[in-house]
């Protein structure tokens, strides 16, 4: 559905990348990495200064009004209505130019405004709008036409709790339809919900792209299992963890999950003593953010 | 109106957006017609009592007047339309949308221009000349002239403003350029003051402006003033600088656009 072949823009440097349809692509990495540029360079916005991006088949500098046809994109950065308009006639600006159905028009538009709660404001002219209130309305109007792709930029900033998790509801059902989703955001909870794949920029580069469960193994494979036993004191001495700790009937193990799953160290141990409980704990996709950054600057 | 062409469907929204502005709409009747009596008394103390000054009937100076204000009123151009989203960045937001950003500018100035046709020109026409006598049309075929050559006339107001807009790619503030293409529109195209009584020179560098073939033209062929070659002539011109200037705007339209995507903004 996407295709960076050796692109460059501003920040982003040769940058290789294939999205196939359907796929959920986290897009992450500090602030100023190339986050924005990245999606304005797939729906045409920006144009590569070296390389081509392919969208649907189509150059997207190109065929913007093509693409805008059967995709969607939402950017923090680009006001979405214009200030005066209402919520509701921007709304149905946007009918018109997708010539949506009335029905079909009027049963999106209520459940959309349902789920993200703008139909109580959507007599109001924009401008006199909260950020939140705004956002959630401008997110309506993108997935109003129920676009084939979904290129969100920072989209859940400024919405409450209550917002970003119909906002998560919505995507997750339009991702199991078949939409393709590329999401940034600095929310790791958020990316680790709906997406499946992780594009990880740093600087510019492609520091990572691929499977999310791949990406958590290679930069923070460490995990960690809390053990409560009754009876004799198990000996840790001789199992493939990394480190450990001893206290009252509680074994604290941490180990590489690349080496030692954890069902394998609780066997060993069950042979020793017997076990009352056991609490594990994965490394979460911000810490191996935080460890990949860490690592590059090593 | 279940799948309207959005073109239709912008005009038709621009047309009944107009009539929630009751009081502004009756205001802006009030001053069209505040214009013409004031225009009308200064003409009658300049013409002192005579009956034709150059060969110039006041009937035709009246006349001159009456339909460029009444037409001002009808050709209506959003001069902010494109500045304003280029301005605050949703520019790029509508170059995403699936519609010709111009096509819909066009079709939401023309929806507000018919209704100022309706509901401003005709009344505040039909009101005037109960106490202004003017020209009737020198022929039924010279009216219908007169429609075409102002539709024309439209067309070259647009574009001036078309191609005005298109410098706020790169200006922080066209408010300034909208302002002198304004003073440009209002004194050389006639409304103001008729060209007859400019002097020679300045009818000669006129002429080679757009200006005059926005309301002078439509109204030169209304009073029967212009030869059929003349006329075609004059259509001519007009034609050439819709062209003329459609073109430019679009060319400076191709390199905004690709400010746009090289730098960013």
């Amino acid at each position: 559905m996407i295709f960076f072949e050796h692109v460059s823009k501003f920040i982003l440097s040769d940058v290789n990348i294939h999205i196939p349809q359907g796929a959920a692509v986290g897009l992450i990495g500090p602030s100023g990495c190339g986050k924005t540029t990245f999606l304005k360079l797939a729906c045409g916005l920006l144009r590569p200064t070296a390389g081509c991006v392919h969208t649907m088949r189509f150059i997207p500098e190109k065929n913007r009004r093509k693409i805008g046809s059967m995709a969607g994109a939402f950017f923090a950065d680009i006001p979405f209505f214009q200030g005066e308009e209402t919520v509701e006639n921007s709304f149905r600006d946007i009918r018109a130019i997708y010539r949506m159905g009335e029905e079909i028009f009027d049963r999106e538009y209520a459940a959309l405004a349902e789920r993200l709660g703008f139909g109580s404001f959507a007599k109001e002219p924009v401008k006199q709008l909260s950020l939140g209130q705004r956002r959630r309305a401008e997110l309506g109007a993108v997935l109003l036409t129920r676009p084939r792709l979904l290129l969100l930029d920072e989209a859940a900033e400024g919405l409450d709790q209550t917002a970003k998790d119909s906002l998560r509801e919505i995507l997750l059902k339009r991702q199991a339809e078949g939409t393709t989703l590329v999401i940034s955001s600095h929310n790791m909870e958020e990316i680790a919900a709906l997406c499946d794949r992780i594009i990880l920029l740093d600087h510019g580069n492609l520091r990572y792209y691929g499977d999310r469960e791949l990406l958590l193994k290679r930069f923070a494979p460490m995990e960690e299992m809390e053990i409560s036993f009754s009876g004799k004191l198990p000996d840790p001495e001789d199992l493939p963890i990394a480190h450990y700790a001893l206290r009252q009937n509680k074994l604290q193990l941490t180990f590489n999950s690349n080496y030692v799953t954890s069902a394998e160290l609780l066997g060993q141990i069950l042979a020793q003593t017997t076990v009352t409980a056991v609490t594990t704990r994965k490394s979460g996709l911000a810490e191996a953010i935080r460890e990949s950054q860490s690592g590059q600057k090593n | 109106m279940t799948k309207l062409s959005p073109y239709l469907a912008f005009a038709r929204k621009s047309f009944l957006g107009r009539s929630a502005y009751r009081f502004d709409h009756f205001m802006g009747i009030l001053s069209t017609v505040l214009r013409i009596f004031i225009f009308w008394e200064i003409y009658r103390a300049l013409y002192g009592g005579r009956a034709e000054v150059d060969g110039i009937t006041i009937t035709m100076v009246a006349t001159n007047f009456i339909l460029s204000l009444g037409l001002e009123s009808v050709f209506y151009v959003n001069d902010y339309y494109l500045p304003s989203r280029i301005q605050n960045g949703s520019i790029a937001t509508e170059l995403l949308l699936p519609v010709n950003i111009h096509g819909r500018m066009l079709a939401d100035n023309l929806g507000h221009a018919l209704f100022q046709l309706l509901f401003h020109f005709v009344p505040a026409v039909a009101f005037s000349v109960l106490f202004i006598r003017i020209a009737a049309p020198a022929e039924l075929s010279m009216a219908f002239l007169f429609l075409l050559s102002a539709f024309l006339g439209y067309g070259v107001l647009w574009t001036v403003s078309f191609v005005a807009q298109m410098l706020s790619f790169w200006l922080i503030n066209v408010w300034s350029v909208m302002t002198i293409k304004n003073v440009f529109v209002n004194v050389l195209s006639g409304s103001m003051i008729p060209l007859w009584f400019m002097p020679d020179w300045m009818r000669g560098v006129i002429r080679f402006t757009p200006f005059s073939s926005i309301y002078f033209t439509p109204v030169q062929i209304y009073l029967g003033q212009l030869s059929l070659t003349e006329i075609l002539c004059g259509f001519g011109v007009q034609v050439f600088w819709i062209l003329a200037l459609f073109l430019a705007g679009m060319l400076l339209w191709k390199k905004g656009q690709k400010k746009l995507v090289v730098q960013g903004g």
